[in-house]
């Protein structure tokens, strides 16, 4: 309820100082259906800034940010519809779902209406690639995170890994960049082995990696919920004891609450709460408003793709669709909520900074918050 | 293929639908942007349900599986339209001639169809003999392993991934012009003989048997051709789209299509058209409002999710009070336009063959009971037997294993040379057996005329259909009520278009199950009169179970009777009568004066 009355607010505010320019944010994306967990934290936190910066004046005090939202519910279809409808109401900018599918299919109306559009949280770097020019991401991309693991392990004397990944999904073929960047690092891979999403059993590959000799110094996986946990209590049982790496998609409470066997995991994630970060400002912020804690880095994911597009405005100077597109595509260093961004010299496909984070006793404890070496980070696959 | 409603309704059909397809289009060319999308949307969503209504209306059977099919049309178009320079960068493993291979859209839709029939061949061979739910259980079996297939050929579709890339070539008039095809073929195929036979098959499938008709053939004739039409729906959308992945096709889609087919009615093709159209501006409507309003004196929130409560409250409130959907079982056509058929001379029904029905020693058990014990009997074409009995001792039983009904647990039935326990129940018709139900069986949602029809589009190849069918309403004197749905008649009234359907077929043997249960004096009488007409008139045989002895002494020229699963007389009418057994059997205890009550 704060929240509507604030945007009335700000939105009478808007109205008060007629003379204001605004930029018109079109939000297409799923509030129902199976993408709803991702894009609705997302848009939460894309309302907490919006509200942030209306009132305040808007855009550099002056441009007024107007939302203008539709639920695809999770569709592809509703997506194209709706992102249309976005275009024909003058949308200066779009937000797209966290998944490809729809991204991809509202990629061709936003590059012929010139209007850039950024995906709420997918993490494929094929997206803005198979996008073009207009689409962006704002996730850190799957071949970042692993540029970050691989280069962390290395420095820390790990240089032998298996890798364990599912071409089901993109996202769980990450171990694959994770190879190709630590073999870059002068690292070796002792071997690989897939696994189907939803596997019930994983006893054959945890034998298979026990067996190895020598050990492989560490085992990365992209796999999550409910495939990770399976998976970690079988290679734990088959006795291997090396360090086990993982993704953000395992930055959930199962993981903290899996007790010993997954002791000493460190995994990469979008972001982490120190004290004075700006991530911890945000959270305050954000309990601020709803009156409960933000429970998900998503939260400030939004935040951050908000901070991009305020960013890009003023770079731009101007709301003109194509000028921000323009300016976004060179933006460098913007504060996010999770991290510094940058566009520039990117396809799309933001350089973040991804936080290193390694269970102990249950709990979260920062590893690290290392900016990836652009020159180690793996070209996007297409398959 | 011969259609079987007047030309006047399927003209109206067609024209109305070429009309509604050729206007929403021309509104989506000519206003564009989003509405043009939302309607080539609703043309393709039309093209799937429509495609969904042919198999699941027609056949009764509620598919959960058709979406499979709109995936596989999806996924071989698009992997046929697919440019060659991006089938290399992201399906690397294709095989070479699928990987240089780059047709338009029309033509690789066309191979979509055809690929897809064939997989719905094998689909079909599977579930042959699956009825209700059981195939509705089969139906999500199949989408489920569709799914799988789709997910786990990564070579091929790239597994979970976006498929993206397919050129985005479905405009509002190639949606159009597959929207009107498949309103076209489903609204043929229903008034054809296939689709009749089928629907008379969904109304009862024992009685559709008895008259001739396969209906696992027909299921499946209707899965493939819908198949076909499911693979042009999703050739469409998967150009209209650019980019889909195996979830397109899956659970949510199906129920969001099945939403629109269970409120419009899926018997008709109306159904799907006003179902698509009613669920579509309620989602528009809703969908805008969702957003929040400014109403002046207050502002209404934005609460997302109201697109799918308001769907699901639709859904209820179609399956509370019109659980047929919004169509109902009829056409509009049908309900506005009253049907004129064109006159044709009936055409006399004299049987083809001569030979008896010879049944030997038939037995039938029922777990530790014999229904009938070591019965032979032989039906003489030209005469009437009667076959009488207390309750329970075996009367349908015996009629329902000398008609293909129930096959015998041991025993021999023949006809001439024919050996009819080889011989599947729907084959019966065509070696001359027709036969009526203890309980009547008949289409009621059909009319008169279409109960009579279906059997004569069934047997005896369906030659001089029409004159066969004027013939066997003039036998029974139904002219006046050919066009009344069946099931709306008096009770005599269904007797008598029971029997007229098993005439139509042209039999040499009728076999009559209680045909004067319910029926008045009168009616009785009546019958009678047409009975022994049929009889002498037209040479056919009739095999009689009644428990109205007036009506069996007066016109059986044998009577047999059966106690207790065994026969225990049979002769002219005076020899049972005063057979000791018959009345002991009748009155339990014999005494000197009895006679069986006449």
């Amino acid at each position: 309820m704060r929240r509507i009355l604030t945007t009335t607010t700000a939105l009478c505010l808007a109205a008060l100082a007629a003379q204001a320019d605004e930029l018109k944010l079109g939000l297409a994306t799923a509030q129902t259906g199976g993408l709803a967990p991702y894009d609705a934290p997302v848009v939460e936190g894309i309302h907490i800034a919006v509200d942030e910066i209306n009132a305040t004046g808007g855009i550099g005090g002056s441009i007024m940010i107007e939302l203008n939202e539709k639920d695809v519910r999770s569709d592809t279809a509703q997506t194209s519809i709706s992102v249309q409808e976005l275009v024909d109401a003058g949308s200066e900018a779009i937000v797209l779902p966290c998944d490809a599918d729809p991204s991809i299919a509202a990629a061709a109306i936003v590059d012929a209406a010139q209007v850039p559009a950024i995906s709420t949280c997918a993490s494929s770097p094929t997206l803005p690639l198979i996008g073009g020019d207009y689409v962006f991401a704002n996730f850190p991309g799957d071949n970042v995170q692993a540029t970050v693991s691989a280069s962390w392990a290395f420095e820390q004397g790990m240089k032998s890994a298996f890798i364990l990944y599912s071409p089901d999904s993109q996202y769980t073929t990450m171990p694959l960049y994770f190879a190709d960047v630590m073999k870059a690092l002068g690292g070796e891979i002792l071997g690989e082995a897939t696994y189907n999403i939803g596997q019930p059993d994983f006893s054959a590959v945890a034998t298979q990696i026990a067996a190895l000799d020598p050990a492989p110094d560490m085992v990365m996986t992209s796999a999550y919920e409910p495939d990770f946990p399976t998976f970690i209590k079988a290679l734990r049982a088959a006795g291997y004891e090396g360090q086990i790496i993982g993704s953000d998609g395992i930055d959930s409470p199962t993981t903290f609450g899996l007790g010993n066997v997954a002791e000493g995991v460190v995994f990469t994630t979008a972001g982490h709460a120190t004290a004075g970060s700006p991530l911890e400002a945000f959270n305050a912020l954000y309990e601020e408003k709803t009156g409960s804690a933000s429970e998900t880095v998503f939260n400030a994911v939004g935040y951050d793709l908000v901070k991009v597009l305020e960013a890009a405005v003023m770079a731009a100077g101007s709301t003109e669709p194509k000028a921000i597109r323009d300016a976004m595509a060179n933006l460098e260093d913007v504060q996010g909520a999770t991290s510094l961004i940058t566009y520039r010299g990117t396809t799309g496909m933001p350089v973040r900074q991804v936080s290193l984070i390694r269970v102990k006793g249950g709990e979260r404890e920062l590893v690290g918050q290392p900016s990836p070496n652009a020159d180690l980070i793996p070209a996007p696959r297409m398959q | 293929m011969e259609l079987t409603s007047s030309r006047t309704h399927l003209v109206a059909a067609l024209l109305a639908a070429l009309s509604f397809v050729v206007v929403l289009a021309l509104v989506g060319d000519l206003v564009g942007t989003s509405v043009e999308r939302t309607i080539i949307v609703f043309l393709v969503s039309l093209t799937a349900i429509s495609a969904m209504g042919l198999y699941s209306g027609n056949s009764g059977i509620l598919s959960f599986g058709h979406l499979s099919f709109m995936g596989v049309g999806a996924y071989v178009s698009a992997l046929l339209t697919l440019p060659t320079h991006i089938k290399e960068a992201t399906l690397p493993a294709l095989p070479g001639w699928l990987a240089s291979t780059g047709l338009g859209l029309w033509p690789a839709t066309l191979v979509a169809v055809l690929v897809t029939m064939a997989v719905a061949v094998v689909v079909g061979l599977a579930i042959w003999r699956l009825e209700g739910s059981a195939a509705t259980i089969a139906t999500l079996a199949l989408l489920i392993i569709t799914h799988g297939i789709l997910i786990g050929w990564r070579d091929v579709t790239r597994g979970a991934q976006t498929f993206f890339g397919v050129p985005r070539d479905t405009t509002i008039w190639v949606a159009a012009i597959g929207c009107l095809v498949a309103l076209i073929i489903s609204r043929l195929y229903r008034d054809s003989a296939w689709g009749l036979r089928l629907r008379a098959g969904r109304e009862n499938a024992t009685a559709a048997a008895s008259v001739g008709i396969s209906v696992p053939r027909e299921r499946f004739i209707a899965l493939v051709l819908s198949a076909g039409l499911m693979a042009l729906s999703g050739a469409l959308i998967a150009h209209f789209l650019g980019a889909f992945s195996p979830k397109k096709f899956y659970f949510t889609d199906t129920f969001f299509l099945l939403a629109m087919l269970i409120v419009g009615g899926m018997t008709t093709v109306s159904g799907p058209v006003l179902g698509a159209a009613v669920v579509t501006l309620i989602t528009e409507i809703l969908r805008r409002l969702e957003g929040g309003l400014d109403l002046g004196f207050m502002e209404v929130p934005q609460v997302f999710g109201t697109t799918q409560i308001g769907i699901g409250v639709l859904i209820l409130l179609a399956l509370m009070h019109r659980k047929d959907g919004l169509a109902g079982m009829k056409e509009w056509e049908e309900w506005l336009i009253p049907t004129r058929r064109a006159a044709v001379n009936p055409k006399p029904l004299s049987p083809a063959e001569s030979a008896p029905v010879i049944a030997e020693n038939v037995t039938r058990r029922f777990g530790g009971l014999l229904a009938t014990n070591k019965v032979s009997v032989t039906v003489r074409p030209g005469e009437i037997l009667g076959l009488i009995g207390p309750n329970g001792s075996g009367k349908t039983t015996l009629l329902n294993q000398i008609s293909g009904v129930l096959p015998p647990s041991s025993g021999k039935i023949s006809r001439g040379e024919q050996d009819l326990l080889k011989l599947p129940s729907h084959k019966f018709a065509d070696a001359g057996i027709a036969r009526t139900f203890q309980n009547i069986r008949l289409f009621p949602t059909l009319t008169v005329y279409q109960n009579i029809q279906v059997a004569a589009l069934s047997s005896k190849g369906g030659r001089d259909a029409a004159a066969r069918v004027a013939g066997a309403l003039q036998w029974l004197g139904l002219e006046a009520v050919a066009e009344t749905d069946a099931g709306t008649l008096s009770y005599g009234d269904q007797r008598r278009v029971e029997i007229a359907r098993a005439l139509v077929c042209q039999p040499s043997l009728i076999f009559l199950d209680e045909p004067a249960a319910g029926m008045n004096r009168e009616e009785t009488d009546a019958l009678m009169d047409i009975l022994r007409r049929i009889n002498t008139d037209l040479g056919i045989g009739i095999l009689l179970v009644d428990h109205d002895l007036a009506l069996i002494n007066a016109l059986c020229h044998r009577i047999a009777v059966l106690n207790e699963g065994r026969m225990i007389a049979e002769g002219t009418p005076e020899e049972v009568r005063s057979d000791p057994a018959v009345i002991e059997a009748y009155l339990g205890t014999f005494t000197k004066q009895s006679t069986v009550p006449t």
